[in-house]
């Protein structure tokens, strides 16, 4: 529970630093519980990071697109801070560690996970992006869809 | 308005949008819509490194092109948003050149946090980072302080102009060396877990989003680009920590 909060802190502190508007930041906060609380979910049931991740893409992407046609701004400014929490940037950094201390074969294996969770996030978002535009009014681009 | 300007109106658009971190397609959509709304057709091409654009009226009388060269990219979301407003107005109500380039610059100037809220949400931001990968309240702490260590090693490198990713290798180095020298005080401190926590931030999701999200919407060149970017932050801010971390054990 408190981990859901840190999770809603994290990207609201985030979004600060990304200069997102004061009237948008709790909803950016929010985003990124609900991809937390969807990474966690996932992850306590199957352990595996990269489905894991995936699912928190699907959670944010939902949550940024209802936001963005709510109170039509980009859906972009809940996706990017509302990914923060599920970015895979503990095996990025891992990798690099790996690599400054000469063990390439644990390297290999975190830059593997990297690509695999930077891949799934985007593709989580992405698919939402493209769900949404098919079922929009207009379905003429993705900014009108925003309208 | 005549062509010039309004190609002038678009490409400015344009520029705040890829400055602040926007998607290749979302520049793109802009600037043509810019041009549309006032009549013009338009075609542009751009790449996270310039724009390129080539706007005609519809009688084709006049061709104007421009280039404009994007030099440093940074992420400004409230910009994007102001911009996306901008040009949703502008087939609604299509303003003077006057009062475009006025409202243009009045978001690029447009500064939504003072210096101290953001040292402030760098810190916190930090600490809760910290938490949720597990450290604990007291690794927390640590990285809270590195975090505000890093923000203002950052605001400093920001005014005095480094280039692009040597700021993120020095970033690094002193979260790898602050953290080592707190864990030299208090030795129940996880290292990595305040290193991590503290350079969350500086992590580039939005450039890896970017990426994919370009080569999906078919922009191949910015996509790699792109990717090359964030694989390159990575790099220098990994090897910032591990020479900063190699540095002292190496000393003590």
């Amino acid at each position: 529970m408190i981990e859901y909060l840190l999770a809603f802190f994290g990207s609201f502190f985030a979004a600060i630093l990304f200069n997102v508007s004061k009237k948008n930041l709790l909803w950016a906060g929010f985003s990124g519980m609900a991809g937390w609380i969807a990474y966690d979910c996932f992850f306590s049931q199957t352990g595996n990071t990269a489905m894991a991740t995936f699912a928190g893409a699907i959670a944010v992407g939902v949550f940024s697109e209802f936001m963005a046609r709510k109170i039509k701004v980009p859906a972009t400014i809940f996706s990017v801070s509302g990914i923060f929490p599920i970015v895979p940037g503990i095996s990025a950094y891992n990798t690099v560690q790996a690599i400054v201390e000469n063990n390439l074969a644990i390297a290999g294996a975190k830059a593997v996970e990297t690509i695999t969770g930077a891949g799934a996030l985007a593709f989580g978002i992405m698919t939402v992006t493209a769900v949404f535009r098919v079922f929009s009014k207009k379905n003429k681009l993705f900014w009108h869809a925003s309208k | 308005m005549n062509t010039h300007q309004i190609a002038n109106i678009a490409v400015k658009a344009g520029e705040l949008l890829l400055k602040s971190g926007a998607e290749i397609y979302r520049v793109e959509d802009t600037i043509t819509r810019i041009c549309r709304s006032y009549g013009l057709e338009c075609e542009t091409f751009v790449l996270p490194t310039g724009i390129f654009i080539s706007a005609s009226n519809a009688l084709k009388h006049e061709i104007v092109s421009y280039t404009k060269r994007i030099r440093a990219r940074t992420v400004n979301l409230q910009i994007i948003e102001m911009v996306n407003t901008f040009s949703r107005n502008l087939e609604n109500k299509v303003l003077s050149y006057e009062e475009a380039a006025s409202e243009l610059g009045r978001i690029q100037s447009l500064l939504v946090y003072k210096n101290w809220q953001r040292l402030l949400a760098s810190s916190i931001a930090s600490f809760c980072f910290t938490l949720l990968i597990r450290g604990s309240v007291y690794d927390g702490i640590a990285a809270f302080a590195s975090g505000m260590l890093i923000f203002f090693l950052r605001e400093f490198m920001g005014r005095a102009g480094m280039f692009m990713f040597f700021d993120y290798f020095l970033s690094g180095t002193a979260a790898g060396m602050f953290a080592f020298l707190v864990r030299g005080f208090v030795p129940s401190l996880d290292l990595y877990k305040i290193v991590i926590g503290s350079i969350m931030m500086l992590l580039p999701g939005v450039a890896i989003t970017n990426s994919i999200k370009d080569a999906l919407y078919g922009d191949l060149v910015a996509s790699v680009a792109r990717f090359g970017e964030a694989l390159l932050m990575v790099s220098a801010l990994g090897a910032g920590v591990g020479f900063g971390i190699t540095l002292l054990l190496e000393l003590t």
